[in-house]
């Protein structure tokens, strides 16, 4: 006798029940088994285990809409593969689609028939979420940013103190009392916002966007009550939980009456808010959203900004981030601005959108449990970055400069970590 | 859930080798951790950063702001990075026997 009760179970099968349209059932219905997305997978490449192919991934949610969804799958499970959702498959479900898949998109991208792969181990997730099996290290973090307002549970008081603190380093270093960080102004062109790592540990990329603004006389502003650029329900799978968190972005924006949101350099968050959203809280977007890559290369479009390439000597290459460049059509904006900041710059291979992930994407920073296969895949990135004889990685994502910043340590790949900001700040000639 | 053994002492930690219980640590089972990662030896420096982050957590249950560790060392915070090559939450926050900080880190 399992765990699963059926009042359980049955919260799990709903993502079959009322579908708004056909699109699930025929991701589930089309592949084909030709086996193309194994090599393309970073989980299988890196252990040779089958079950990790994404086609078995996408075959395991398939066999359980077969058994309760299908005649055949009803009367003759085990010809037609059908599964029971049982301890056995939630617990194999738990393993692979939270443990071996990071949401990279790279299969979905090579898939022979065009099945959004993504989008079933996503429904796979909701299952998961509604059964109330999200490991528990990845629902912490959600936990945190819907009890607290952000996912490290920052305190207002800390958060303004360190901002205050980034604040007077700027101002004695431009020597200017103007180069102020704004905080909840009304009416400001730009809602600026973060990743709570940054506050909390890694505050330089806040200085160094503060003065891209300071630079571009750009009217902005940040939000002391939400400023949080994540959604980690966005890969628990808990769409109503998502919702809540995006809903407080929207909420904010009318809040302070400001034109257009900047997204801090965040894969996911950049994909649940922009790209996702609309979707969970079915509006289009009164304002402009963009990502401050976008915002960057706007200002240098537009001369507001301008770049020295001849202060950064080393050689530079760039880590993309698969939310922003596979998944969000990001790929030329971070390459335009490298261009300009630095005299030498080399591209990984592959790279663009068909990128390897680092590893660290689909809330696996955040589930210890699977740390040591996180590392292992982490290997194909680090030969990719000690190929390309770079000093200096640049991703726009502070998840991925997380994830690299363990790969460099592991694998001893002796190089320096930036954002686009960071980067961008160096090379800046200011006004 | 996975252990580490210590000078004889078998200790349980999570997949990222934080401490599942943070009563446990005294400052052998620091000194040990940082040799994981490859730290040597603990300098007076990684000793002031270790302190406040294990006052903190004491008195407030989450590891401290970087601006306190900094304000309160006089440390730059590149020193601090330097310091602890895997950064102040997996890093110096590990050394100092607190649970893994949520979020991207």
């Amino acid at each position: 006798m399992g765990t699963l009760t059926d009042p359980i179970k049955n919260k799990g099968l709903a993502v079959f029940e009322d579908l708004p349209d056909s699109r699930l059932i025929t991701q589930l219905n089309s592949c084909v088994h030709c086996g193309l997305c194994a090599e393309t997978c970073i989980y299988y490449l890196a252990t040779g285990d089958e079950r990790m192919i994404p086609a078995r991934k996408v075959d395991l949610v398939a066999s359980i809409y077969r058994r309760y969804h299908t005649v055949a799958g009803k009367l003759f499970p085990a010809i037609v593969k059908a599964r029971d959702l049982d301890d056995d498959t939630a617990g194999e479900m738990v393993d692979l689609l939270y443990g071996a898949c990071t949401m990279c998109g790279r299969c979905n991208a090579h898939c022979s028939i065009g099945i959004d792969i993504g989008f079933v181990i996503r429904t796979g997730r909701t299952m998961l979420s509604n059964m109330g099996m999200v490991p528990a290290t990845l629902q912490s973090t959600v936990d945190a940013a819907l009890v607290s307002g952000n996912n490290m549970s920052i305190p207002k008081e800390e958060f303004i103190d360190t901002l205050k603190w980034m604040e007077e380093e700027l101002v004695d270093e431009l020597n200017d009392p103007q180069a102020v960080i704004p905080l909840d102004q009304p009416g400001k062109r730009v809602l600026y916002t973060l990743n709570p790592r940054e506050p909390k540990f890694f505050p330089l990329s806040i200085a160094a966007m503060a003065k891209i603004f300071y630079a571009a006389g750009e009217s902005w502003t940040l939000s002391t009550r939400m400023y949080d650029v994540t959604n980690y329900a966005y890969f628990s799978g808990n769409i109503n939980e998502a919702s809540v968190i995006a809903n407080r972005l929207w909420d904010e924006m009318s809040a302070l009456k400001t034109q257009a949101l900047v997204l801090a350099e965040c894969g996911h968050g950049s994909a649940a808010f922009r790209w996702e959203s609309p979707n969970y809280l079915h509006q289009k977007f009164p304002f402009e959203v963009m990502t401050s890559v976008e915002w960057i290369a706007r200002y240098l479009r537009q001369g507001k900004i301008k770049l020295d390439p001849s202060r950064i000597k080393e050689t530079v290459t760039l880590h993309d981030p698969c939310n922003l460049v596979r998944n969000g059509g990001i790929i030329h904006e971070q390459r335009y601005i490298l261009r300009q900041c630095v005299e030498n710059f080399v591209e990984m291979n592959p790279c663009g959108s068909d990128n390897y992930c680092c590893g660290g994407g689909g809330g696996q920073l955040a589930m210890s449990e699977y740390n040591e296969r996180r590392i292992k895949i982490a290997g194909i990135k680090a030969d990719q970055i000690r190929k390309t004889g770079a000093k200096i990685v640049v991703t726009p994502c502070h998840n991925c400069v997380d994830q690299i910043s363990q790969i460099n340590f592991h694998y001893k790949l002796n190089v320096q970590i930036k954002t686009i900001a960071e980067i961008v700040a160096d090379a800046l000639i200011l006004p | 859930m996975a252990t580490i053994e210590i000078e004889g002492r078998v200790l349980e930690v999570d997949g990222d080798g934080f401490l599942a219980d943070p009563s446990v640590w005294d400052e052998n089972l620091a000194a040990a951790i940082a040799r994981f990662d490859g730290i040597q030896e603990l300098t007076e420096k990684h000793w002031s950063i270790v302190r406040i982050i294990r006052n903190n957590w004491l008195e407030k249950g989450m590891a401290p702001m970087i601006r306190v560790i900094c304000q309160q060392t006089g440390l730059k915070l590149r020193e601090i990075y330097e310091l602890f090559p895997l950064g102040p939450a997996r890093g110096a926050c590990r050394v100092a026997g607190l649970p893994k900080p949520d979020g991207c880190v």
